[in-house]
């Protein structure tokens, strides 16, 4: 308790002595909790969003047969009752609606599940109210029931009765509001986003009569779930997957694994920023209440205790840039949900963005904590070693006259040797192979480089930078003010190392990543420009929308082909498809195409030999490509076969060749659609890529396209047609949409190393109130004054750009070729963005000047007399 | 209550050895009150780190209230600090940010007391200083004299049993000085506790039972107040 007190009481004194930089830090603190708080929750709302509507729609269901976007014929639920073990076999239809506003134009995605209504009223867990119908069954089973999600219905201010218009695939159809679904127990949950109809209302909606998207199995009570599982697959086509709901979720994740674990580790960048700024805070205090710290030795406080006198003020920066920081975490997080949704969306599966209830819920309380306790912990170990110092004071030294920090200058020459120590681990590091498919060792080796880099700053601080500027002096008092502001930064290389480093940290991956970023947008534009060559495609209308989840709507006639070659100036038309199916566990991309037409028009950027020849070689021994990330995640390589699980059993196919590939994350295989057909059975096409004959006007066959596509439609709303050009903005619009949040996570680190910077200039101010009173009473103006400030933080500047170029060069290389490699398996051709690279490098140079500004002019300022007076 | 035998201290600078105390042997009892006095770098200071523990000896023996302290490790001698050594400082070492009350508790607080017999104790401790007035004030707002008797106040707030003065006398004009040194002398006295002086100021040794010049690290003579005024 008398503890409690005594600290209690000099952190009071401590805190408030120093409100400014007190303040500082926890912004500063606050802000790096804030990113990784964010970031964590978004991310694990977005999985638990989608976790929640599997478990919530799966209800008691314990087994599912899938046939991924190919779907599953309906016979098949008979041969699934028969087998022993199954309690119940129910059919299931998963698509997506877009909702048409009043002027007919599309708003948002609408879910609908497709359930027998009848035996699944008191199964899943759903709450209808159908208040005022006469005939409730007649109601339910209607063709164009639907019940909508509670919060749906809110939103859209629909009412029971209402007309809801929905566009499917490229027909605008009619549903009508029978009531509205909720919980059963009323409580808030997936139902409220998603809407549901009879089965087979379902079917005749979204023009899927016959086929289903799965098969919920309930097994017996009793029987094993695994063993019921073995016994389905038996009765089943082969290609079906029969898993428990949760591994859909647990497929997911792993699918978004490495995107999730590259963002979180970038939000961490914040914090180890943080950890300089506390750092660096902490090592000012330390060294200003020096005398302090011998005055509580001399009368009787413990080594141990004043170590803990520090820590506990640093825990105290943390508890308090925890609470504000986890708070606007927690804010921030409801804004990247939607981005992080559609990224996921855009790149992996559709999700639903509706769901955000968390915020109400304990987890919002989870949130707060795990915020504070990381900001606790981190500044607790930016503190470690200035409280280490701290509790080591020489007790009659600090309080004997004279300066103590003088005589304790830090060991630069073995730093700089520990820096390159970790600089060549960095270097080996590089080397090792992922472990568990997660580059770990790669992660270490960054550490590795901006820990070795750090080590050597205060070498740089003190070292050939100051004799080059000797050497190199401006004459007059701008030279003189310029050499002493530097003697004063080189004097002190502990402390401004700290701050260079910090600069360095933020810097260094704010230019790393902005390599790595620019690098990998000019491959994919090299790659758009290289493979995709078709002058128009004609996709469903829903096709580059998000969350466009559903085989019924992600699909086109096969007669249109004919159409569309028919009309004068198309030179050819391709049919290209495109469907998610399981591979040895992995979600992948099966895509067929006339392989001919696209060897003579375009081609794949193969890895080895030459496209044509290949593509050729591919339909005539009925092989396979498969893309790179697909090839290193399987294992297989040029030569080789795969063997994949196909409606007519497993087949092997000659791998003819490997391509590099950016449209998808989990990797796509491409077969000739004859082939594909053949043991498919699936005619249907989910874009028609079109070649233009030489001269004709692109605009021209466009409004030819669609007057004879309206004319194929029986009152269906016109099909996506996009000339080349939009398709490869749009492509890149989505690259840039995934790297929004990198370039949001970086800056928060440069804001960070500002305020660390502000930090140390504003101290060093304090520290030298009596230098400056000392130069102002011999004749020195208050510009001269700011001019020596600015000089200080234009050297650390200099010296913290330095190192940030060479340490964001070094971490742009260890981001493409280790981490991004070993997470993804993309293979990015590095370029060096020299203006981008002179934009950050001058932003950062602009933010030093800044930083320095401020505290420069209240240096400026400050009353000589006091400052003379000052012991 | 204070022995000291053969005593030494010296300091390495560059390639030179420092002695700043050598072979000082003696004995203080308890109450008694020992000055030392001497030029500036005669070793005085050394001697008073040393036996507060604030420094280590190069060669000798400490003992302290009976105990050998030549054996202590840092904890013990922070121990003792806390238990039964009071310092006074020229510089007076206030804690800035802290009142003369809060900086009068924090020995007792950390000796682990708390409640409110820590503020009853230290507004009976700066009652006898006659501070009491001036309690909420921090050290920034108050005179040197009147740091000092603050700082006179914190040295004695836990009833230690030695009290060490390193020129308690130094910062203060010669009014302030006289009346800080009755202030020791009378606080010490009526406790019984032994009082160790440094100071270049003869007259501050008047309070002292007996003094010791010292000169080059070494004691000289011992001899009275009187006598030392009458040298002078």
């Amino acid at each position: 308790m008398a503890w409690l007190t005594l600290f209690a009481l000099l952190v009071r004194v401590h805190l408030t002595q120093r409100p400014f930089r007190t303040a500082l830090t926890i912004v500063g603190v606050a802000l790096g909790v804030a990113a990784s708080v964010a970031v964590r929750t978004a991310n694990i709302e977005v999985l638990h969003s989608f976790e929640r509507a599997v478990v919530t729609v799966a209800g008691p269901t314990t087994l599912e047969v899938s046939g991924g976007d190919l779907g599953i014929d309906e016979q098949l639920i008979t041969a699934v009752r028969e087998v022993p073990g199954v309690a119940s076999a129910s059919p299931v239809l998963v698509q997506t609606a877009v909702r048409l506003d009043a002027a007919g134009q599309p708003g948002g995605a609408l879910q609908v599940v497709g359930l027998d209504l009848l035996d699944e009223f008191e199964r899943r867990g759903f709450r209808i109210s159908q208040e005022g119908a006469q005939n409730p069954l007649e109601d339910l089973l209607r063709a164009d029931s639907l019940y909508l999600g509670r919060k749906l219905a809110t939103d859209w201010k629909a009412a029971k009765g209402n007309a809801l218009s929905l566009q499917i695939g490229p027909r605008p159809v009619q549903a009508r509001i029978a009531g509205v679904l909720q919980d059963q127990s009323d409580r808030v949950s997936s139902w409220d986003h998603l809407a549901i109809m009879d089965i087979a209302a379902a079917q005749v909606l979204f023009n899927m009569v016959g086929r289903l998207d799965r098969i919920d199995i309930i097994t017996e009570s009793g029987a094993s779930v695994e063993a019921v599982a073995q016994a389905v697959r038996a009765n089943v086509p082969p290609h079906l997957t029969v898993e428990r709901p949760t591994s859909r979720t647990k497929q997911v994740e792993q699918m978004v694994r490495a995107f999730r674990l590259n963002l979180m580790v970038l939000s961490w960048v914040g914090l180890l920023v943080g950890m300089f700024l506390i750092y660096n805070t902490m090592a000012f205090s330390v060294a200003q209440r020096r005398r302090e710290i011998g005055i509580y030795r001399a009368i009787g406080m413990t080594q141990s205790r004043v170590a803990g006198l520090f820590l506990l003020e640093a825990a105290l920066f943390g508890l308090l840039g925890g609470i504000v920081g986890s708070l606007g975490g927690v804010v921030l997080a409801q804004k990247l949900i939607g981005l992080l949704s559609r990224i996921v969306s855009d790149l992996y599966v559709p999700l639903s963005q509706g769901d955000t209830s968390w915020a109400d819920s304990a987890e919002l309380m989870q949130a707060v904590f795990e915020g504070v306790a990381i900001g606790c912990l981190v500044s607790m170990i930016g503190a470690i070693a200035p409280s280490l110092d701290a509790s080591r004071t020489a007790t009659i030294r600090a309080l004997a006259p004279g300066d103590y920090e003088v005589s304790r200058q830090v060991r630069v020459g073995a730093m700089a040797y520990g820096g390159i120590g970790l600089l060549v681990a960095s270097g080996v590091l590089a080397w090792a192979s992922p472990l568990g498919g997660v580059p770990v060792l790669g992660y270490l080796a960054t550490f590795c480089l901006l820990g070795g880099l750090s080590c050597l700053a205060p070498g740089c601080v003190t070292g050939w930078w100051r004799q080059n500027l000797q050497r190199n002096r401006i004459p007059g008092v701008q030279g003189a003010m310029r050499d002493i502001a530097v003697e004063h930064a080189a004097r002190n290389p502990g402390r401004n190392g700290v701050t260079v480093s910090a600069l360095m940290v933020g810097l260094a991956i704010m230019i790393g990543v902005l390599i790595m970023v620019r690098s990998f947008r000019h491959t994919v534009e090299l790659w758009i420009n290289e493979t995709i060559i078709a002058d128009i495609v004609v996709a469903p209308s829903t096709w580059l929308r998000e969350a466009n989840g559903g085989s019924g709507t992600k699909s086109l006639p096969p007669i249109w082909r004919d159409r569309l070659a028919e009309i004068p100036g198309i030179a050819e038309v391709d049919t290209y498809r495109d469907v998610r199916v399981e591979v040895q566990g992995q979600r992948v991309a099966i895509v067929s195409r006339d392989l001919r037409l696209h060897a003579r028009r375009s081609q794949y950027l193969v890895r080895q030999g030459n496209s044509t020849e290949l593509l050729t070689q591919a339909v005539e021994r009925g092989g396979i490509v498969v893309s790179e990330v697909l090839a290193n995640r399987l294992g297989v390589q040029e030569g080789q076969s795969l063997e994949l699980m196909t409606p007519q059993g497993a087949r092997s196919f000659p791998v003819v060749a490997v391509f590099y590939d950016y449209a998808t994350d989990g990797g796509k295989l491409v077969m000739d659609r004859g082939l594909y057909q053949s043991l498919w059975h699936d005619e249907l096409v989910t874009v028609f890529p079109i070649y233009l004959q030489a001269g004709v006007e692109m605009e021209h066959i466009r409004q030819a396209i669609a007057g004879v596509l309206q004319q194929a439609q029986d009152q269906a709303l016109p099909p996506l047609i996009i000339s080349n050009a939009e398709l490869r903005r749009e492509i890149l619009d989505i690259f840039d949409r995934t790297f929004l949040l990198t370039y949001v996570l970086e800056a928060i680190a440069v804001i960070i190393a500002m305020l660390g910077i502000v930090n140390t200039l504003v101290t060093s101010v304090l520290e030298r109130r009596r230098e400056f009173a000392t130069l102002r009473a011999i004749g020195g103006s208050e510009g001269q004054i700011r001019q020596l400030v600015l000089w200080e933080a234009a050297y650390l500047g200099l010296v913290g750009i330095a190192l940030g170029l060479i340490g964001g060069g070094l971490l742009s290389v260890l981001l493409i070729k280790v981490i991004n490699k070993q997470s993804f398996g993309w293979t990015i051709q590095m370029i060096l963005p020299f203006g981008a690279l002179a934009q950050a490098v001058g932003f950062a140079a602009a933010a030093t000047l800044v930083a320095g500004y401020f505290p420069a002019r209240w240096a400026a300022q400050q009353p000589v007399v006091e400052g003379l007076r000052e012991e | 209550m204070v022995q000291l035998v053969q005593l030494s201290k010296s300091y390495v600078r560059g390639e030179t050895t420092v002695a700043a105390l050598c072979d000082v042997s003696l004995d203080v009892g308890r109450g008694e009150f020992c000055a030392f006095v001497g030029p500036s770098g005669c070793g005085k200071s050394t001697l008073l780190g040393l036996v507060a523990g604030l420094d280590r000896q190069t060669s000798g023996d400490i003992l302290l209230d009976g105990r050998k302290a030549t054996t202590f490790t840092s904890h013990d001698w922070t121990v003792a600090r806390r238990e039964i050594i009071g310092i006074v400082f020229q510089a007076f070492h206030l804690v800035p940010g802290l009142t003369a009350l809060e900086n009068v508790s924090l020995p007792l607080l950390l000796r682990g007391e708390s409640g409110g017999a820590v503020a009853r104790r230290a507004e009976e401790v700066l009652e006898m200083v006659h501070m009491a007035h001036r309690r909420h004030h921090r050290p920034g707002e108050l005179s040197g004299g009147e740091q000092q008797r603050v700082a006179i106040a914190r040295a004695l707030v836990h009833r230690p049993k030695l009290l060490l003065a390193d020129e308690p006398t130094g910062n203060l004009d010669s009014h302030q000085g006289t009346e800080i040194m009755a202030l020791i002398g009378s606080m010490t006295k009526a406790e019984g506790v032994t009082v160790l002086l440094v100071t270049h100021s003869q007259s501050a040794a008047q309070s002292a039972d007996y003094v010791w010049t010292m000169q080059d690290g070494r004691l000289m003579s011992r001899t009275t107040p009187r006598a030392l005024t009458g040298v002078a």
